[in-house]
């Protein structure tokens, strides 16, 4: 029985508390006993009122899973709510160091696309790199996630929000490398 | 979404299109990027150091056609200008000339950066001190 309409935020859904590091595991039993609770079918007899909030539980429980069990979509989702504008350019977000090795890749590219095969295997060494550095990015991520969870502040949140960014270039390129060598 | 004709000319008629030795203590080299879309750009310029004035300059985008088409328009109007002359240049101007729709400004803005990144790297070499204006920003 539904007390009253049910949360539309992600984390209160879960009836958990609004962290970053979440256990995934947990996530998931949290989500199939959820599920099995508020399944529209078992309060179809109990009223208009409680198969709406059965309805409306199921489907944000839904959402809530999708976004929250995965650790980009759940930090999106974080900074969104904290009035961060993710889609904002932010080019200063990129060291100079790591734009040489980009020009470079996109040099390789555009010389493997037109044909010349010794290109590709500078493409594929880049690609190695950049991957390599998107898991370094992704234990980065990790431990920026701790340390909100401990001290939550917008200096963490903001350099969270440059360091998706970054993954999200790095992503973009080993897309488009590994569409070259295919 | 439809390029102005200005935009598709230079897209497909890019001006100044190549590289320079940039360990060349003439030649300031410009690299910025956009991680959003992916776009990076490498500006150079060639100046007389005797008088001041940019002699040469090159390009070579990886981006859309409207960061193609600004860096391309970038290039041709630093050439014959002072350095100083060259940091006036803004990217409301390019906006202008290339009549970028306001989804393509960071475009503009990217070509902008550039510019201010290649006079800061010759002004670097030369051993002049760097104004505040071009690094912070």
């Amino acid at each position: 029985m539904f007390s009253g309409p049910p949360p539309t935020d992600y984390f209160a859904i879960f009836g958990i508390e609004n962290k970053l590091a979440l256990d995934v595991e947990d996530l998931q039993r949290r989500f199939y006993a959820n599920s099995r609770e508020w399944h529209p079918d078992r309060h179809a007899r109990a009223g208009a009122l409680q198969l709406a909030y059965a309805e409306a539980a199921s489907a944000t429980l839904n959402d809530a899973w999708r976004v929250l069990r995965d650790p980009v979509a759940r930090a999106e989702y974080v900074l969104k709510n904290a009035g961060f504008d993710i889609g904002e350019q932010r080019g200063k977000d990129v060291p100079p160091e790591l734009l040489e090795e980009v020009f470079e890749l996109n040099m390789a590219l555009e010389e493997a696309r037109d044909g010349d095969e010794s290109a590709k295997a500078e493409v594929g060494r880049a690609l190695t790199k950049f991957e390599g550095l998107l898991q370094e990015i992704d234990v980065q991520r990790d431990g920026i996630f701790v340390a909100y969870d401990a001290n939550p502040t917008r200096e963490t949140l903001t350099s969270l929000r440059s360091l998706l960014n970054r993954r999200k270039y790095l992503q973009n390129l080993v897309r488009d490398a590994r569409a070259a060598l295919a | 979404m439809a390029y102005s004709d200005k935009v598709v000319d230079h897209y497909n008629n890019p001006r100044n299109v190549g590289s320079m030795d940039k360990s060349r203590t003439d030649v300031g080299t410009g690299m910025v990027g956009a991680p959003e879309c992916g776009d990076v750009m490498k500006l150079q310029i060639q100046v007389n150091s005797a008088t001041g004035i940019i002699e040469d300059a090159k390009f070579k985008t990886f981006g859309c056609g409207s960061a193609i088409a600004s860096s391309s328009l970038a290039t041709e109007w630093l050439k014959g200008k002072s350095v100083d002359e060259a940091l006036e240049i803004k990217n409301t101007d390019i906006v202008s000339e290339l009549a970028l729709p306001p989804v393509k400004i960071h475009c503009s803005v990217l070509a902008e950066d550039a510019i201010k990144a290649a006079i800061n790297d010759y002004k670097t070499k030369q051993g002049a001190p760097v104004s505040a204006e071009t690094v912070s920003h």
